[in-house]
């Protein structure tokens, strides 16, 4: 019944994914495959000793139409239909092959071929054209037991195809439609405040989410709205991020917290006396009992703990590190100098490995609101093997009463650490005060001691799996900490000049300065004039200059010249208008920042737009270069990753915890951070995109790699690890994340995983299913005894779902050897694994590596393709049309002639005509 | 009408020649007795002329305003078994369904109100079903899943949800207040109202503290900020329009979202001006003792909930909330006990197993039954002071909690009353809760929050979209809604 409901559910799902996808079918027409004839070829071979992936991969290159020249697109004649050879060699040929099944008589799948307009260039049949297109190429029609369509004449369509959508594409540029112009993002808001800042903190964090187009993308033009909530929001946070960033008045004085671990010993050793005490008390009479039960009780203190506790050297003595909420008696008091740390100590808190032990350092109630908050720990590791490396987290918190109470994780990333035992270092977390919600909201309410609490701690968490322990000696804790007074990012605003005295001129120098940065471009007098208005409007209200520029300045950062991105059109003639527009220099600059730091263009970029450089090809690549090697291209590894792959089902999939006792938080933070890494790592060393579909490495860190069954892989960190066929691992596919939050959170979820298939790495996503959805009969004992993939088949079977499952489901029920969190299983409930199916066009998929073998052999031009039509669509901020077709073609021949590396994509996506146009 | 007597605000009317829908919603629900109070003063207020005619229209078509305000106790309610003899007297829920019911002695106060309530049971929220009742206020309005441990995050209240679409209308878009006051802490709430960013708002618990900033006090700081928003707004109304002269008519439909956005923020500044400009309404506070604590407790409650009668009827703000008393005791609003002679209110809920335990817990319940009856008949008695039928049935009122049983968070004990203005069908029990709900006595061990429940509640959020739509707000969700709920 369980596995009956499941089926149900799966299809039930499928259509919900389905109704989602909708509006997708005109873009699945426009979108549909590269015309190439490469899966003309549609038997499987079946030897004996299969060639190994990487073989497969590299005879698939040599198989690409796109190293081949394209098709004509370019001509000095105004361009014309080729109606010519349609009536003469096209049209009899699909007559024969299409027009029994989608003819006169019927029209299976609603298309009727022999009606079509041949007139690419201006009929209105350009959306079936593509279809027809995408069906041949893919070797899906004609079905195998129906009409014989020849390679040769396949081959000869698609050509006819290729070139008539070539040219009509190029023609149809012109129609317009196709515009960039929109708001920045919520995360790019928030970089470009950071960058223009320098100020690592979450700026944007109360602006609403934003949704996500059907590419999947959430920068796309047509999404990205504004509302007067948005509008007032954005003057809200710039000012905010301006008090931030700015100061006034003298420093505020330092508080030091200086921690010894003998010192947070010390309140523990007089319960352990106070124990001895009552024993020897208790038996006092019998001095012999006496002597027995003093020495085991001694004996028992000392002991290791199984959670975290403090070791004295010199005796040996243990005692479990306690802490309570109430009465703040475990709280250190701060100093207002700092305090001598000792150089020798004989204390230490022991955190061990495993279960996410940590240790607690109370700090009451005086940490400031704002400010760094710098956190220095002695530490070292017990253990002596140089592959056992622990790793700390800290973590910042406060419980006010039994109920009221948060903790939150503010290291962002695990620290190892290396030192040894008798060699231990001081390792350190700059943690901005500000950052941190929710605060302990009590503080000046409620006393020290009283109830509830406004005392604060921090947690230091050993973070490692199996690492060993962790010793601590010492945590120096001061707040707020300045490097200089005023910071860095006052100054960066209020910039140094000889005419600080003289306000109006440096009011002046000071706004030029931010607006050029913030508006990416050299600003006018008018606009510097206006805004020097507003300034002199406000500043009778204002008690300083700082306070009146402060306020000016929001505006320049909720200003459309800040939050919309590229600007210039060009007025009236829509005919014009509608013309490719070469962007100008800044624009180029704003849109290579954001496309690879999801950001403002920083100065240097700015500078080689202002002098005109930046329109060099060599300058552009050699900024790319640059951009990408700098740590901010991370973001783009995660932001343009994340969004491709849908990764948002990842962060809400909630696994059910009975069937996977085993899942845990540090697994989901893993399965999240794999693609990321795995992809940065491949842009990083520009490897071939194909590693995408196989690789015989990935990104692993201890606890994926234990998940995978990968051995000697130790700690927190991610790490390149390499793979053998045994562990059936490699590539997007079999990544864990990946598989899991295309699952229902129990099993695994075949058509989930198809459609994210077809829909995120082939771009070819399925139609929507049809109005009425005949349900499975559960009730039908036959059905019960069926496994999920009879189940499937026999659902497919009715007339009504087949044309959608058929292209659907074969690719799900490939990835049937990995469960629910993607782990390998050869059995499932007793039966061994069936991952075998035929595609439509009667090619076996068997299993994984029999998807990976036919992706491989057969799809590369695809998989290549809808990789660059993602990644153009990502970086213009906009879906791509028709019109666009003609250049996602060049820029996927180019990638294909250079050798496939994902850095060689992105500059080539740069450099192309298309991301240099408006 | 009594339009003439408005002086239009030249700048504003100038400037802004809208054909926005959205605006004329915002108009369309003016009420009239905004503009009687204005005879006779210059009142500034964002017209336009060519939306006078339908102003004129709505004036005269919608005069009854609309009011929420939500109420909730701590620590859940009785719920004996049906084998125990207390089941009959001191049962929270009442026996029966639909039209026909009884209430208990719990209830009984609320009897010459039954025709102007509903008893709802059955109804939880999804997210927050398995965590402890200490950490359930929090999220009674917000249906979010603020967890019991690590990270905190809440979302926007069921009030302020509300009050952002008609906060604007009156002086103050929403009132908070709670016996405990400020926000308390996170998962230990002392406010049921937060933000569209999920934030706390935080509560006001001294009654001369809300006395003062309804009818006494004026905001000397609002007209600066007020002047310099203006000037903002002017200068980014400027940056846009020159923005969109150099784009192309594709993209300066775009950025019109932009303009109309400034144009929206800047009608709000010129709304909120013209309260400085209003006097604030004089109201007769003789009968009220303003300097009260928790430590007269019934005559505490009492006050509070008179100033949101006086809020109400005085049109200062059409929302608001009170959170009666903090979860799991340990503060001022544990004192409320006292009103009924007993000591702590929270450890009343302990102690359902010693003798008479149901019957104690029951009285306290009682007494807080006791107000709401109060104020709701208050209101009921109140005609609407420039509209249709009573002030009750212009205001919308939910009283509960967000515990049944022992810390279980399920089965909300729910009543909702009032607002039959806005199409409100009272007089019923709505009984989802099932025949054998989670109840007894703890008497140590697993506590019911910690089994596998029997019955699946349906999500409270439901009824919050329902009463949002009859409120008035175009909505078909809020937070994890999965439909509405037709039978209110």
């Amino acid at each position: 019944m369980g596995m009956l409901c499941r089926i149900a559910e799966v299809v039930k799902d499928y259509c919900k994914v389905m109704k989602l996808l909708t509006a997708f079918i005109v873009c699945l027409l426009l979108v549909a495959n590269a015309a190439t004839a490469q899966n003309s070829n549609v038997t499987s071979p079946e030897s004996e000793t299969l060639p190994t992936l990487e073989t497969v991969k590299a005879a698939g290159v040599l198989r690409s139409s796109f190293r081949k020249q394209l098709p004509r697109t370019e001509t000095n004649e105004a361009p014309k239909a080729n109606l010519k050879v349609f009536r003469k060699e096209i049209e009899p040929v699909l007559k024969k092959a299409c027009a029994r099944c989608h003819g006169a008589k019927k029209q299976e799948g609603n298309i009727r071929i022999d009606t079509l307009d041949p007139d690419l260039l201006h009929g209105a049949d350009v959306s079936w054209w593509l279809e027809v297109a995408a069906v041949l190429t893919n070797g899906e029609m004609p079905p195998a037991d129906e009409a014989k369509l020849a390679d040769k004449d396949r081959s000869k369509i698609i050509e006819w195809l290729s070139s008539e959508i070539q040219v009509a594409s190029a023609v149809r540029r012109a129609e317009g439609g196709h515009s960039s112009f929109r708001r920045m993002t919520r995360y790019e808001y928030k970089y470009a405040l950071q960058d223009l800042l320098g100020l690592p903190y979450d700026f944007a964090r109360d602006l609403p989410p934003e949704s996500a187009s059907r590419d999947g993308f959430q920068n796309s033009s047509e999404l990205l709205h504004m509302s007067v909530v948005q509008f007032e929001t954005y003057r809200r946070l710039a000012r905010k991020a301006l008090k931030r960033a700015t100061v006034s008045g003298e420093r505020p004085p330092v508080l030091y917290w200086g921690v010894s671990m003998k010192k947070a010993a010390d309140r523990e050793w007089p319960k352990q006396a106070e124990q001895l005490k009552k024993l020897k008390e208790k038996h006092k009479d019998d001095p012999a009992k006496q002597k027995t039960e003093v020495d085991r009780l001694t004996a028992s203190f000392k002991k290791p703990h199984r959670n975290s506790y403090y070791r004295e050297f010199s005796t040996g003595r243990t005692a479990r590190a306690n802490w309570v909420y109430y009465g703040g008696r475990y709280a250190f008091t701060p100093t207002k100098s700092r305090q001598e740390i000792p150089a020798t100590f004989d204390h230490v808190a022991v955190i061990p490995q495993g279960r996410n032990q940590n240790l607690i350092i109370e700090l009451g109630d005086r940490v400031p609101d704002e400010g760094i908050m710098r956190v220095r720990v002695r530490a070292s590791r017990a253990a002596g093997e140089d592959t056992k490396i622990p790793s700390l987290q800290l973590e910042f918190g406060w419980r006010a009463s039994n109920e009221g109470r948060a903790v939150i994780r503010v290291s962002t990333e695990d620290v190892p650490i290396k030192a040894m035992s008798d060699s231990p270092e001081f390792y350190q977390w700059d943690i901005p005060l500000g950052e941190i919600y929710p605060r302990n909201s009590v503080r000046n309410v409620s006393k020290m001691g009283a109830m509830p609490s406004p005392s604060e701690f921090i947690r230091l968490v050993n973070s490692s799996v199996s690492q060993g322990d962790i010793h601590i000696d010492y945590v120096e804790i001061t707040a707020p900490v300045y490097d200089q007074w005023p910071p860095k990012s006052h100054n960066r605003i209020f910039i140094d000049g000889e005419n600080r005295k003289d306000e109006a001129v440096y009011s002046r120098e000071v706004l030029t300065s931010f607006m050029s940065r913030a508006w990416r471009r050299r600003v006018t007098k008018a606009e510097v004039d206006q805004k020097i208005k507003l300034y002199n409007a406000i500043r009778p209200e204002c008690d300083s200059m700082e306070e009146a520029m402060v306020e000016v300045l929001a505006s320049v950062l909720s200003s459309p010249n800040l939050l919309y991105l590229v600007r210039k059109g060009v007025a009236g003639n829509p005919a014009k208008q509608a013309q490719l527009q070469p962007l100008s220099a800044d624009e180029l600059a704003t849109r290579l920042s954001m496309f690879l730091w999801c950001s403002v263009p920083d100065p240097d970029l700015l500078q080689l737009a202002d002098s005109g450089q930046l329109s060099n090809s060599k300058i552009l690549a050699g900024q790319v270069k640059r951009m990408l090697a700098d740590t901010r291209s991370q973001r783009f590894s995660n932001h343009f990753l994340r969004q491709w792959l849908n990764m948002e089902l990842l962060d809400f999939l909630s696994i059910d915890r009975k069937a996977h006792p085993n899942f845990d938080p540090l697994l989901k933070e893993a399965m999240q951070q794999e693609p990321i890494a795995f992809f940065h790592e491949i842009l990083q060393n520009n490897h071939s995109v194909l590693d995408f579909v196989h690789a015989d490495y990935t990104m692993a860190n201890e606890r994926l790699a234990s998940h995978y069954g990968l051995n000697n892989v130790y700690g927190n960190h991610f790490r390149r690890v390499k793979l053998e066929p045994q562990h059936k691992r490699g590539g997007l596919l079999t990544q864990a994340g990946l598989l899991a939050m295309n699952s229902d959170g129990k099993d695994s979820h075949p058509l989930k995983r198809g459609v994210w298939l077809l829909e995120s790495l082939l771009n070819d996503p399925p139609p929507p299913p049809p109005p009425a959805v005949p349900e499975i009969d559960l009730a039908d004992p036959e059905i019960a005894k069926l496994t999920l993939k009879q189940r499937i088949e026999n659902h497919r079977n009715h007339a009504a779902c087949m044309s959608c499952h058929s292209k659907i489901d074969p690719w799900g029920i490939a990835f049937e050897n990995y469960d629910a969190l993607g782990r390998w299983r050869d059995q499932i409930k007793g039966q061994p694994v069936d991952a075998a199916s035929l595609l439509f066009n009667k090619q076996k998929l068997d299993g994984m590596d029999g998807l990976k073998r036919y992706l491989l052999k057969n799809r590369q031009d695809q998989f290549v393709r809808a990789m660059v039509h993602k990644m153009t669509t990502y970086a213009l901020g906009r879906p791509l049309t028709f019109a666009d077709r003609s250049s996602i073609d060049k820029i996927t021949s180019d990638v294909r002639k250079q050798g496939d590396g994902l850095a060689t994509m992105i500059q080539l996506v740069v450099t192309s005509e298309l991301f240099q146009s408006k | 009408m009594c339009l003439i007597n408005i002086e239009l605000d030249k700048p504003v009317n100038r400037r802004i020649n809208r054909k926005s829908t959205d605006m004329t919603l915002n108009l369309n629900s003016l009420d009239r007795r905004r503009f009687l109070r204005g005879t006779g003063v210059a009142l500034a207020l964002p017209l336009f002329e060519s939306v006078t005619t339908s102003l004129a229209r709505a004036a005269a078509d919608t005069p009854n305003p609309k009011r929420l305000a939500c109420f909730y106790f701590p620590d859940g309610v009785p719920m004996p078994l049906p084998k125990d003899p207390a089941h009959k007297d001191w049962l929270w829920f009442p026996h029966g369904n639909g039209k026909k019911f009884t209430f208990t002695k719990c209830l009984e106060p609320l009897e010459p109100l039954r025709k102007d309530l509903t008893v709802l049971s059955g109804f939880s929220h999804p997210a927050v079903r398995k965590i402890h009742g200490h950490s359930n206020a929090d999220q009674f309005l917000t249906a979010a899943a603020t967890a019991y441990d690590g990270p905190y995050k809440n979302t926007i209240s069921l009030d302020q949800e509300f009050a952002s679409h008609v906060g604007d209308q009156t002086r103050f878009s929403s009132l908070v207040m709670s016996t405990d006051g400020g926000t308390g802490t996170p998962r230990g709430a002392h406010t049921l109202s937060f933000n569209r960013s999920g934030r706390a708002i935080p509560a006001e618990h001294r009654p001369k503290r809300v006395f003062d900033m309804l009818f006494v006090k004026s905001d000397k700081d609002a007209a600066r900020r007020l002047a310099l928003s203006k000037n903002v707004l002017d200068d980014l109304l400027a940056d846009a329009r020159s923005l969109r002269k150099t784009l192309s008519s594709q993209d300066q439909k775009r950025l019109d979202e932009y303009l109309e956005s400034v144009r929206e923020a800047e009608i709000k500044v010129e709304k909120a001006k013209r309260w400085i400009t209003t006097p604030l309404p004089k109201v007769d506070a003789d009968h009220l003792n303003l300097n009260l604590t928790p430590d007269e407790p019934r005559l505490y409650v009492q006050t509070m909930f008179e100033l949101i009668y006086l809020a109400f009827k005085t049109d200062s703000t059409r929302v608001a909330t009170y959170q009666i008393g903090r979860e799991n005791g340990v503060g001022k609003s544990d004192h409320l006990a006292r009103a009924v002679g007993f000591n702590l209110a929270h450890s009343l809920s302990h102690e359902t197993k010693n003798p008479g335990g149901w019957e104690k817990f029951g009285l306290y319940c009682r007494f807080m039954n006791e107000e709401f009856g109060r104020f709701a008949t208050k209101l009921k008695q109140t005609p609407e002071p420039a509209g249709k039928g009573t002030m009750l049935d212009n205001t919308l009122l939910l009283f509960g909690s967000a515990s049944s049983a022992f810390h279980l968070s399920r089965n909300y004990p729910l009543i909702l009353a009032g607002g039959k203005n806005m199409g409100f069908q009272h007089g019923q029990y709505i009984n989802y809760a099932g025949d054998n709900p989670a109840g007894g006595p703890w008497n140590g061990g697993r506590e019911p929050w910690q089994k596998e429940a029997a019955h699946d509640d349906i999500p409270l959020s439901n009824l919050f979209v329902t009463m949002l739509q009859r409120l008035g707000v175009k909505t078909k969700k809020f937070a994890d809604s999965t439909g509405m709920l037709a039978d209110v």
